[in-house]
């Protein structure tokens, strides 16, 4: 055999695993499940074809459309809570003092616990009865503004944002920390020269060079709130009335707990469609600014 | 000069602030699992007035953690050893051959980091319903796997790019054949991207809940973060116990992000970014 038919057979060898586990697992359902929101099914028994009735179901759902309404709400907390905090932290934390890494590893230390955990502690702290922020409000003398947190329609939402950005807030903060560290110090010597001190220093010099990297935060805030389905399932379930659902948790309670599977079918295609437009549109935001 | 010390004396005292109000959660935690259930809601804020350490090995037995554990071990090592073995190799061909089909290869890993993963819950369901695979470990095992294996090649790819072709060309010489020369070389010296890769994956598997919720419904194959949705949903009322079983199964994640914090903040972001 030559030379060149060996390292054909090895390429096909050695691609052929994660390419068959990879396509098995991850592609092909996709494309299955596309298929099956065609149909009226239940799970077992036989599946009826039905055309585009699911897909016309899904985007006349108001449910649906208050489901992406609140991942839209969850993107908005994410560029509005923790790209600034994580950008204001990044700006004060730039030094290698023990502190400084301490403070750093505190924020980064949610990222590793499961959402589970996370869930659990968040819905205890939030609980109207014993939980300890109705406790703190009462001790400090706001009992007027306790709420049933994650049972009041008109809060819920609001509550789920702020463990979501405790959460998720490390990434951000150690982004910003290393573009905030590719600034070369001679920036900084040039700027002391020209006496841009303080505020100045910032906006017109430290904010315009690591503006790349605060775009790319906020296409991470995009794709990262497609992904708040295990939170929000263990805190609320989407509920109280829908008030909390969101793609994810909306696709779930219409397949497993109702068992229209065709249904959850098309529900999954359609969010995979929306997730595709909008990480293209915000990359193509992206690219068209740089020029 | 005395003043910039006092600012900067200011701002680490806000900071440390922050930082301990971040972490006041998990200290509440910990120290709710060993006080008792009236103190739990009448002195939220104090330490206890005795300390109930028989509460973890009383969670233990009651939540039958011991189950949820071996399972966990189980599956995250299995998806480990099969990410591993299967990227490595797939970022090997990726990064030292040239082929016809490279930029179409390519193209459907990246693509695949983009599709959100919970909207694939529902059509793996179908498919491993298709060919019996739920309630096993396979149900878990070979979805992660899948899932890790774009960041797994991007990470490992990359760091393999970096090797000069000389060290190569003479063991190819030597007679070795490629995949001796995987094996031999490019494995063990991939060992720091290996590690990186290795370590998000634990992390992803062992911490998984929206999996293991939707493809295992027997008791047997719950893994950890299942079965405590599940105890904590029967036992809500016994504080103690809840915060018990989930102390004990936070400290080893934060005993492992402790050791690794580093290859962990930067593979976390650099996974983050790409996908």
């Amino acid at each position: 055999m030559t030379s060149t038919g060996r390292a054909r057979g090895f390429i096909a060898i050695a691609l052929l695993p994660a390419l068959l586990l990879f396509l098995f697992f991850v592609i092909v359902p996709i494309f299955w499940s596309a298929y099956y929101g065609f149909f009226d099914w239940k799970g077992i028994g036989s599946a009826k074809f039905i055309g585009f009735g699911n897909y016309a179901e899904v985007i006349h759902d108001p449910v649906f459309w208050r489901s992406f309404k609140n991942n839209m709400l969850i993107v908005a907390a994410s560029v509005f809570g923790q790209v600034p905090i994580a950008l204001v932290l990044a700006l004060l934390l730039l030094r290698n003092a023990w502190i400084h890494k301490f403070i750093r590893t505190s924020v980064f230390m949610p990222m590793v616990l499961s959402s589970v955990v996370v869930g659990i502690i968040w819905g205890y702290i939030y609980h109207p009865e014993i939980g300890i922020l109705n406790f703190l409000l009462d001790r400090l003398g706001l009992a007027s503004w306790k709420r049933q947190w994650l049972s009041d329609p008109s809060v819920s939402m609001y509550s789920l944002m702020v463990p979501i950005i405790w959460n998720y807030i490390g990434p951000y903060l150690i982004l910003f920390l290393a573009a905030l560290q590719n600034i070369p110090s001679e920036m900084d010597d040039a700027a002391k020269i020209d006496g841009a001190q303080g505020s100045r220093k910032l906006f017109s010099i430290t904010l315009p060079l690591i503006w790349d990297t605060i775009k790319v935060a906020v296409v991470l805030c995009i794709s990262g709130s497609l992904k708040a389905f295990d939170l929000i399932y263990i805190m609320t379930g989407g509920g109280p009335a829908h008030s909390t659902e969101l793609l994810a948790s909306y696709m779930y309670n219409n397949t497993f707990s109702i068992y229209r599977f065709g249904y959850g079918s098309a529900v999954s295609t359609t969010i995979i469609l929306i997730s595709l437009v909008l990480i293209a549109g915000s990359q193509y935001l992206m690219k068209r600014d740089n020029r | 000069m005395q003043l910039r010390h006092w600012r900067n004396g200011l701002t680490n005292g806000l900071m440390t602030v922050y930082a301990l109000v971040t972490l006041y959660p998990l200290f509440w935690l910990f120290i709710s699992s060993v006080k008792s259930n009236e103190e739990f809601y009448s002195r939220p804020f104090r330490f206890p007035t005795t300390w109930h350490w028989d509460s973890f090995s009383r969670a233990w037995k009651i939540s039958d953690m011991g189950t949820g554990m071996f399972n966990s071990v189980i599956v995250t090592a299995v998806s480990l050893v099969l990410t591993l073995v299967v990227g490595a190799l797939a970022a090997y061909v990726l990064s030292r051959f040239q082929f016809r089909l490279k930029w179409l290869v390519m193209g459907v890993f990246l693509l695949g980091m983009l599709i959100p993963i919970h909207s694939t819950l529902v059509p793996l369901f179908i498919v491993m319903n298709k060919i019996h695979l739920l309630n096993t470990y396979g149900a878990l095992i070979f979805p992660y796997a899948a899932f890790e294996l774009p960041i797994a090649i991007f990470i490992l790819q990359a760091y393999m790019n970096t090797f000069p072709k000389e060290i190569e060309e003479a063991a190819f010489i030597d007679g070795m054949g490629y995949w001796g020369i995987f094996a031999k070389m490019m494995l063990p010296l991939s060992a720091p991207a290996l590690s990186t890769v290795g370590i998000l994956a634990v992390l992803r598997f062992w911490n998984d809940f929206s999996f293991a919720l939707v493809f295992i419904s027997k008791p047997a194959l719950k893994t950890l973060p299942l079965s405590l949705s599940m105890f904590a949903t029967g036992y809500m009322t016994d504080y103690q116990l809840t915060m018990a079983a989930l102390a004990i199964a936070v400290i080893p994640t934060i005993v492992v992000y402790l050791i690794f914090q580093k290859s962990i903040m930067q593979g976390m972001v650099a996974g983050a970014v790409k996908g």
